[in-house]
């Protein structure tokens, strides 16, 4: 049984700025303008900053409940950002906290210019921008440009008044049988990607829930007024948006409607508009696709990329659970080893969890064909990629495996992506359904409502979770704040460590072979220009044992020869590189970060 | 010093040198003497390298060996390992040791190079980097491998047969149709000894970050055994979880290796040919299996008891209706010979059956040897655990278990590309067993603790019902 988070209408917006306040003379709505608002202060520029930075995805919903009415909001989230920036969270990401009437979990937007009311106003969006942004601690959010809600006033004009300026807005046919080579994306609720319209009397497209009728991008109109919503936020202060269901913009006639090149000149639009009028805020796409296919969604190469600065990149996840579980690297390096380079300015996005958990079906076939061929006979681990689980149950609440896991994650090529709670080992609430199940409130004290709110229990929108092993009383931050050897700690231990090595995000990757198969060793390697104050070189070798057993690995690493190896949690020294292969031993799920000092510069130590 | 003079002069430290070394083959007998076969001079004055041939007096043996020594007036303490012996002032060494001579050997495979007899070569449109540096790896039996950087490996073969090498010979011929599963080959040493062809040498790239089939199949089996018992909630009694339902499971990895095996046959057929055996193949097949099970019934007398039905399953064979088609095949595949790559598996090592004289490893044989040779290793990764267990019978199931589990996917991924081996039962079933009884003879004398292992396959093998 799920939590039925929806309101019988949508959002009121009564009393705040929205969109369709008043209408202009030839039809327009109003909209609200971000002159309308005061504008946050900028994090400090820095235009590589998404390379570097470690991102935190938190639900606005489950972090901290302000005003004690049972949800998490914005306010709630302002007033815990001393504890993000004390655990060396860069960037929080953000799902949409637009104006919605929540069959899509947000994701059906109904005003691109307001606030979910019960997470607060845009003006408290505006201060948690002024509030991050003060602790260096930047702000990014879902966007998607695709479709709205069926809610939308766009919407409700275009099927009223066919002839009028919102007409065109969607895409309308007399016919449901127009591009028949598209895909249904949701199989299993949707017979078709059209829809009959008894108002306007016309079939209108959706690639995902039939409530979602999608933009026309043929209509420039559509496309100048999506560019507007962006100024909007970027103007308000945002640092960049998380571009949802980007492959399906344009549609055309004999293709699958996806990723046409179309598509890609409007993104090259949005980012021109980003680079000329806002540097240093980023577009990350999210393009659910095999990492060659993603790869376009950088642009192009010789310009350092010239559409989205990050991209997730899907199918590494759940390969990182899979080589555990087979203690065999090569589900990892064989993914890496097919994902092509990416532009100067690009960097990828990886995770191990997040809101709303990739399913098998979601990737391309060719991936789930060998991701079924690898699971068919093991259920535990297809149901574990399947259903939506958080880290610490998906491991047993193993504190090695997670601290594994968080090491793989932290050291990759990519920035990472961590899950609100992950850090402390939440758990998750199985009986409320797959999608609620890993959104339940952040643990903060072992008080009532685990911290995350004053109200009556009973009027709390997820309950927290009380089982004897994950629940508040014995996972929260309060507590793990207090022991040194907690969790948390060692999770912030890391992250510093990784903010003090450039070669993490923006060195290259080189794996490096041995002739044992559990062991994935590589090579992380940053070279700056050096002005003479910052090092010129920044040489990391990370080595995990993907093995519950201890291992042995013999590496070559002949061309670091008489280097020393420094592990970078303790500093301790370890012997220097000959000429032989280097031999190292591992515990069962141990990993080891080193930096590579030159015989010189040890001589200084 | 003239070259034959310094053989001459080392002869007596190489007989204590030579049997020390791991490629040296007639170990256990007694060397009663060296013999300087001849010296060439590759390069360089101080240090200089020389190839060397020496006969190795035994006795019964006598076998020639290739070795590459250096010659320098003062050398280094870095490879003071490698001494061999002093002779006129000067320091002899193993030279693959000194990454500064074994760099001329690139550079004289990249010139072409014909001197006195040996002809370096690369391979049709490759020209290779000389600033590799090398290290010697030393695991094999019979060469001494170099890797050159992490870009090239050079083979040097240690006992010299006269021949072309069935190595060099079958990576070219696989090469030249784009086979994708073997390492490309580069480069080559070859000339002649007393009119007859030999290799001495073959470079091939190097493919960084493999682990070999053996090392990723008994990972996977550690897994299994280590992986919680269940209990059965009506008997209380325990087993081993299905090799299937852990986390450790091989079998997507045996199929592929299947198809990767079946995929070389059929390129070995496309570059060299297969065609239906002649008539009396069968009968030749039999007989060369009786023989072997003679000599090791001789020898042990465990093997006593499955005498009677390992011949008959032999004598099977000499029924077989229809023509078995034969060709090229690898000769000794096993999981050791198979390593993984980022892009799939690749195939090492066409040296063909060891110990067995050339003529034998170039003949054209059924494929089915080779598949015999895989599904015996997947037998020994089930088994080699050296791991205690409460329960040896449990222990002895889940072995078998996982056996058959891969050996099935194995057979299954061959079947994708060529026919399925489990089809022509007789003659696969007679090639395990002659691998099983080659390995009794092995494990009686080198591993006696192991010699479980091929007796408990034969009677799982010969306890099945007649294909």
């Amino acid at each position: 049984m799920s939590v039925d988070l929806r309101p019988e209408h949508p959002a009121d917006l009564d009393g705040v700025p929205h969109t369709g306040e008043a209408v202009l003379p030839d039809g327009h709505l109003v909209e609200p303008q971000a002159e309308d608002f005061r504008h946050a202060k900028a994090a400090p520029q820095d235009l590589h900053w998404y390379k570097r930075a470690v991102f935190y995805e938190v639900l606005v919903r489950a972090f901290r409940d302000h005003d004690g009415n049972g949800t998490g909001d914005l306010r709630g989230l302002t007033s815990k950002l001393d504890y993000l920036e004390w655990l060396g969270v860069d960037c929080l990401w953000l799902p949409p906290f637009y104006a919605s009437p929540l069959r899509d979990g947000g994701y059906d937007i109904s005003d691109f210019r307001a606030v979910l009311p019960e997470f607060g106003t845009v003006e408290d969006f505006v201060a948690l921008l002024d509030e991050a942004h003060r602790r260096g601690i930047r702000v990014i959010t879902d966007l998607v440009m695709n479709h709205t809600s069926d809610q939308h006033p766009w919407f409700l004009e275009s099927r009223r008044d066919p002839d009028g300026p919102y007409g065109d807005f969607y895409v309308w046919s007399e016919k449901d049988t127009g591009y028949a080579d598209a895909r249904i994306i949701f199989v299993d609720t949707e017979a078709s990607n059209w829809t009959y319209d008894p108002v306007r009397g016309q079939f209108y497209w959706h690639r995902f829930f039939s409530h979602q009728p999608d933009l026309n991008f043929e209509n420039s109109e559509v496309g100048e007024a999506m560019i507007d919503v962006l100024r909007f936020w970027l103007d308000l202060g945002i640092d960049g948006f998380r571009l949802d269901a980007v492959p399906y913009l344009f549609e055309e006639e004999g293709t699958n409607c996806e990723n046409l090149p179309r598509t890609h000149e409007f993104l090259k639009r949005c980012r021109k508009v980003v680079d000329d009028e806002y540097p240093d805020r980023v577009l990350l796409a999210e393009a659910n696709q095999w990492p060659a296919d993603v790869v376009e969604y950088f642009g192009d190469p010789a310009t350092g990329g010239d559409e989205a600065h990050m991209a997730f990149h899907f199918p590494l996840m759940p390969r990182i659970f899979m080589a555990v579980r087979r203690e065999s690297r090569f589900p990892i390096s064989e993914i890496l080893a097919q994902t092509p380079p990416i532009p100067s300015g690009a960097q990828w996005g990886i995770f191990l969890r997040n809101h709303d958990e990739l399913t098998l079906e979601m990737v391309t076939d060719e991936e789930r064909d060998y991701m079924y061929a690898e699971y068919a006979s093991d259920p535990r681990m297809k149901a574990n990629i399947g259903i939506r689980r958080r880290l610490a149950p998906l491991l047993d609440n193993d504190r090695n495996q997670q601290e594994l896991f968080t090491a793989l994650l932290l050291s990759l090529p990519g920035s990472p992506v961590l899950y609100y709670g992950d850090e402390i080992g939440m758990g998750d609430n199985i009986w409320l359904g797959d999608r609620d199940s890993v959104r339940t409130p952040m643990q903060w004290t072992p008080d009532r409502n685990a911290g995350f709110s004053s109200c009556d229990p009973g009027r709390i929108y997820l309950p927290v979770i009380m089982d004897p092993v994950y629940g508040y009383q014995a996972i929260n931050v309060e507590a793990q704040s207090n022991s040194s050897q907690s969790l948390l700690n060692w999770t912030r231990r890391m992250i510093h460590v990784r903010h003090e090595h450039p070669a993490f995000g923006l060195g290259d990757f080189t794996e490096l072979g041995s002739s044992n198969p559990s062991v994935l060793a590589y090579r992380r390697h940053h070279a700056s220009a050096g002005d003479g104050t910052s090092p010129v070189e920044d040489l990391v070798i990370c080595v995990n044992n993907l093995s519950r057993f201890p291992q042995p690995v013999e590496l070559d690493l002949s061309e670091h020869e008489g280097g020393v190896p420094v592990e970078l949690t303790g500093g301790v020294h370890f012997p220097p590189i000959g000429e032989l292969p280097y031999l190292l031993t591992l515990p069962g799920h141990g990993f080891y970060w080193f930096q590579i000092t030159r015989p010189d510069s040890e001589r200084e130590v | 010093m003239g070259e034959a003079d310094l053989l001459a002069g080392i002869a007596d430290a190489l007989r204590t040198i030579l049997p020390e070394q791991r490629w040296f083959a007639g170990k256990g007998l007694p060397v009663l003497g060296v013999t300087p076969v001849r010296a060439i001079v590759l390069g360089g004055t101080d240090p200089q390298l020389v190839d060397a041939i020496v006969q190795v007096d035994q006795g019964e043996r006598h076998d020639r060996y290739q070795l590459m020594l250096g010659v320098r007036s003062e050398l280094p303490e870095a490879l003071g390992h490698a001494w061999v012996a002093g002779i006129a002032d000067r320091a002899v060494y193993q030279a693959e040791h000194d990454p500064e001579l074994t760099a001329q050997l690139l550079a004289l495979m990249n010139q072409n190079a014909q001197i006195d007899g040996l002809r370096f070569a690369t391979e049709p449109g490759v020209t290779l980097d000389t600033e590799q540096r090398s290290r010697p790896i030393g695991v094999e039996q019979s060469n001494t491998s170099l890797v050159y950087g992490q870009t090239y490996i050079l083979k040097l073969y240690r006992k010299l047969e006269a021949g072309l090498s069935p190595d060099l010979e079958l990576h070219r011929a696989l090469a030249a149709v784009g086979c994708k599963h073997i390492a490309a080959p580069l480069g080559n040493i070859e000339g002649e000894l007393d009119g007859e062809p030999i290799t001495y040498g073959m470079l091939t790239e190097f493919l960084r970050g493999t682990a070999d089939g053996w090392a990723m199949a008994t990972a996977s089996v550690r897994d299994l055994l280590a992986d919680d018992l269940l209990v059965d909630g009506a008997t209380g009694s325990t087993r081993h979880p299905h090799p299937g339902d852990v986390g450790g499971d091989f079998a997507s990895e045996a199929h592929r290796l299947g198809h990767a095996v079946a995929t070389v046959h059929a390129d070995l057929a496309t570059a060299l040919g297969s065609s239906p055996a002649p008539e009396g193949y069968p009968d030749e097949v039999a007989g060369r299996m009786h023989r072997k099970l003679d000599t090791v019934l001789a020898e042990v007398p465990e093997l006593a008891a499955h005498e009677s039905t390992l011949r008959a399953s032999y004598d099977a064979v000499r029924g077989l209706a229809g023509p078995v088609p034969v060709q090229r095949v690898h000769g000794d595949l096993h999981l050791g010979q198979a390593l993984r790559s980022v892009t799939g598996w690749i195939l090492i090592d066409f040296e063909g059956e060891p110990m067995a004289p050339l003529a034998e490893r170039v003949a054209p044989s059924s494929p089915l040897r080779d598949v015999a040779g895989m599904l015996r290793s997947f037998d020994y990764a089930a088994n080699h655990m050296p791991l205690g267990d409460a329960d040896p019978q449990q222990r002895a199931t889940a072995a078998v278990e996982w056996a058959t589990r891969n050996q099935e996917a194995f057979c299954d991924g061959y079947a994708q590309v060529a026919p399925d081996p489990r089809e022509q039962a007789v003659l696969l079933r007679a090639f395990e067993l002659e691998k099983a009884v080659y390995e009794v003879g092995y494990e009686h004398n080198n591993r006696p603790l192991w010699i479980q292992i091929p007796l408990a396959a034969i009677a799982r093998l010969t306890d099945r019902p007649a294909p």
